[in-house]
């Protein structure tokens, strides 16, 4: 069987999502490279983003479905606002989620009110795509995850897939979707490999991924986290905890009946996620689960996140910053008394 | 015509250059720089150029994680240095600029510590490497997302006027920053203000792989003061001298309440656009080769040579002289160590708030607990 990492996932639904629909576009900073300079051998598509993740599209659809943008996510953004409610389906590629700053009333007052505002006359099918995370020595402004910031906007969906085949899966969904959809690619799951179908499968929202059965612990991960937490189930299961892990894939929306249901058959909780705690998802969750889960509990709704600061660019603190596996079994241990 | 004090004139078509591609004096006014100052922009311009080579080693050796390599800006980052008034004047540079602040006298140790993260770095190893800061100096520290330090700058420049001390801000940035909407905010609100700011573009004809004429219709940067009210200067960036005798003069005007300028100085990256780029992909050599000629450093010499200010044994002493301050200077800022992690937490607010000591408390838990330090 095939395996693709997941940025060759990301790279192939992108391919077959256009192949499919010639409504679909791409705008972006850099996503083809070298714009312009046919003169030059192999600028047509010479650089496919700094991770390389839209490399040969240009070539095969032309720099007028694959275009590389001016910098200006404000203005990239609203064009795609326009654009998908005149016919076509953008999919627009924010280089680090940390640039979103510049962008974001595009999302927050055209791309996710839109339909409301026009009375469900106006749809606005457009994705982002783009790049989270920590753990690449890239300091305070090129290493954050802000899920929470887009999770919290009525209209706008949400997607953070940790493997191969839900990249593929979930992005085809996302471009076929009607309403503004974010999707978050973590930088340092790029080349994390499975197999993936080669058919276009599309995987739909809301349905969350037991990426482990168990019956001591529930573990919900947040993308990265998903993997802290598988090594961290291996250690614990040599102390005799049997961790079930959850990856709930779409925040919005968010399985809520997956979760409820993990933690009825284990009765304990933790959350794990890389982002800032405060209104983030592990904080979501954990509200979720003490509202509608409460009677099942047999102990608190624990949460593990990064501490409430900037991430910081030195190695060691930025190593002391993330919730890798040590600090979930500790954390496991401590809230099962094991 | 030889006036006596030098003018350049806004928007014009070719980029002004006070010596030519082989060292001569070709600017109709008379040089008022003394032998030990150009000297001193001689070192500063070489200095740049092996600050740069030495941090593309310590990238590869894997010392630092980002190098955005500066080679063939030094022209307009030395110029720039020395017109401002350091210390008094504010500069809010890209991150580019390592060769600017170094021009400016930011002591090597930090800024090595800096790119290394050691408790040599004022910053504490918060920033990404290549993105040097100094309050000591009122460098305002370099921010990641293009362009959104334009309009900060604007706030210090509004800022210097009220003070009316005479104090000014510069402000730097590539052609692709131009782009973005907090570059238009940020000059359009100086414009309608007269702040006392000149904004310099370092102009290398990319950003990242986009090529100029992608990333803006408009031909060039200068041609955008217009639409602002203020004059835009078209300078060759590979003539230091042009670059400091213009940023002297709207400097000075700013100064003087004559309000903002834009400065679009014509350079090229001899590198790619950071440790993380392969430009041979979207650059043609020769285009890199032909600008390579240009040099700003080889050009500076051949006009200090034709004054005898300078030859082969000043030369090969200036290098190794340099060579030898890095070298102490990053020992030094290796030798510094690493940050410790209780820093984390400190510096997101004034004082720490009770949240952050209770979550640092569980972190030194955590890791005794993990036989880590004590
Ligand atoms: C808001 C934002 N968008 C995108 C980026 C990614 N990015 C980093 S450098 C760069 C190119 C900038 O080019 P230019 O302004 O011409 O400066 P140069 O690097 O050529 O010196 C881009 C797109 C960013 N840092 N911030």
């Amino acid at each position: 069987m095939r395996e693709l990492t997941i940025k060759d996932a990301i790279n192939e639904a992108l391919h077959q999502a256009m192949e499919a629909d010639p409504d679909v576009i791409l705008m972006g900073e850099d996503i083809a490279g070298g714009g312009g300079r046919d003169e030059h051998p192999g600028a047509m598509d010479a650089w496919g983003g700094p991770f390389g993740v839209t490399q040969g599209l240009a070539t095969r659809f032309g720099r007028d479905r694959v275009m590389d943008t001016t910098i200006a996510e404000a203005g990239f953004f609203g064009a795609a606002v326009g654009a998908a409610m005149t016919g076509l389906r953008p999919v627009v590629e924010l280089m680090y989620v940390d640039f979103a700053g510049v962008a974001y009333d595009q999302l927050l007052n055209q791309a996710a009110k839109v339909r409301y505002m026009f009375g469900g006359k106006q749809r606005v099918p457009m994705v982002v795509r783009t790049v989270v995370g920590a753990g690449f020595r890239a300091g305070a402004e090129h290493s954050q995850t802000l899920y929470s910031l887009f999770t919290h906007v009525p209209g706008l969906k949400t997607v953070a897939p940790s493997s191969a085949a839900d990249a593929k899966g979930l992005l085809l969904t996302a471009i076929q979707d009607d309403d503004p959809v974010v999707f978050f690619e973590h930088k340092r799951l790029y080349m994390t490999k499975e197999h993936v179908p080669e058919e276009a499968v599309p995987i739909p929202f809301g349905k969350a991924k037991i990426v482990r059965a168990g019956k001591d612990l529930t573990i919900v991960a947040i993308q990265r986290a998903v993997q802290f937490a598988q090594e961290a189930a291996e250690a614990l299961a040599v102390l005799g905890i049997d961790v079930e892990i959850i990856d709930p894939r779409t925040y919005s929306p968010l399985d809520e009946s997956a979760i409820l249901t993990s933690v009825a058959k284990t009765g304990h909780v933790l959350i794990v996620d890389e982002s800032y705690p405060r209104c983030g998802l592990a904080t979501d969750i954990a509200a979720l689960i003490a509202d509608q889960g409460f009677d099942s509990l047999k102990g608190p709704v624990k949460r593990l996140t990064a501490p409430h600061t900037p991430v910081p660019f030195s190695p060691p603190l930025e190593d002391a910053y993330l919730p890798l596996a040590p600090k979930i079994v500790a954390a496991a241990r401590a809230l099962l008394r094991a | 015509m030889i006036t006596d004090s030098p003018r350049f004139e806004p928007f014009s078509p070719d980029p002004h250059a006070v010596i030519s591609e082989s060292g001569e004096w070709i600017a109709p006014f008379d040089l008022d720089l003394d032998d030990d100052t150009l000297r001193g922009m001689y070192r500063n311009l070489v200095l740049a150029r092996l600050i740069d080579e030495r941090l593309v080693r310590l990238q590869r050796l894997g010392k630092t994680s980002f190098v955005a390599p500066g080679a063939g800006h030094e022209g307009a980052q030395v110029g720039i240095a020395h017109a401002i008034e350091i210390g008094r004047d504010w500069l809010y540079p890209y991150y580019r600029d390592t060769g600017l602040v170094a021009a400016i006298g930011w002591p090597l140790e930090k800024l090595f510590g800096q790119m290394l993260a050691t408790r040599a770095d004022p910053a504490r190893g918060r920033q990404m490497p290549a993105h040097p800061g100094s309050r000591a100096l009122n460098v305002f520290t370099v921010a990641s997302p293009i362009a959104s330090h334009v309009p900060p700058a604007v706030g210090t420049a509004l800022s210097q006027k009220i003070a009316g001390k005479g104090d000014v801000t510069v402000c730097t940035f590539g052609d692709g920053a131009t782009s973005e909407g907090d570059w238009h905010a940020g000059v359009n609100f100086a414009g309608a203000q007269g702040a006392p700011i000149v904004f310099a573009c370092e102009n290398n004809r990319y950003a990242i792989s986009v090529d100029l004429n992608h990333q803006t219709g408009s031909g060039g940067i200068a041609a955008k003061a217009h639409a602002y009210g203020m004059p835009g200067y078209l300078v060759d960036g590979m003539d230091v001298l042009a670059c400091y005798y213009v940023m002297r003069e709207v400097v000075a005007n700013a100064r003087e309440g004559l309000g903002p300028a834009l400065v679009e100085m014509a350079v090229y990256r001899y590198g790619p656009h950071s440790s993380a780029d392969d430009d041979s992909r979207y650059r043609p050599a020769e285009e890199v080769a032909a600008w390579r000629l240009r040099d700003p450093i080889a050009r500076l010499r051949r006009f200090l040579e034709r004054r005898s200010l300078w030859g082969d044994e000043a030369e090969e002493g200036l290098r190794s002289e340099i060579a030898g301050e890095l070298d102490e200077a990053v020992a030094a800022a290796e030798a510094a160590g690493p940050q410790d992690v209780d820093t984390l937490f400190e510096d997101v607010f004034a004082e720490l708030p009770a949240h952050l000591e209770r979550q640092r408390e569980r972190y030194r838990l955590a890791r005794r607990a993990a036989g880590e330090d004590g």
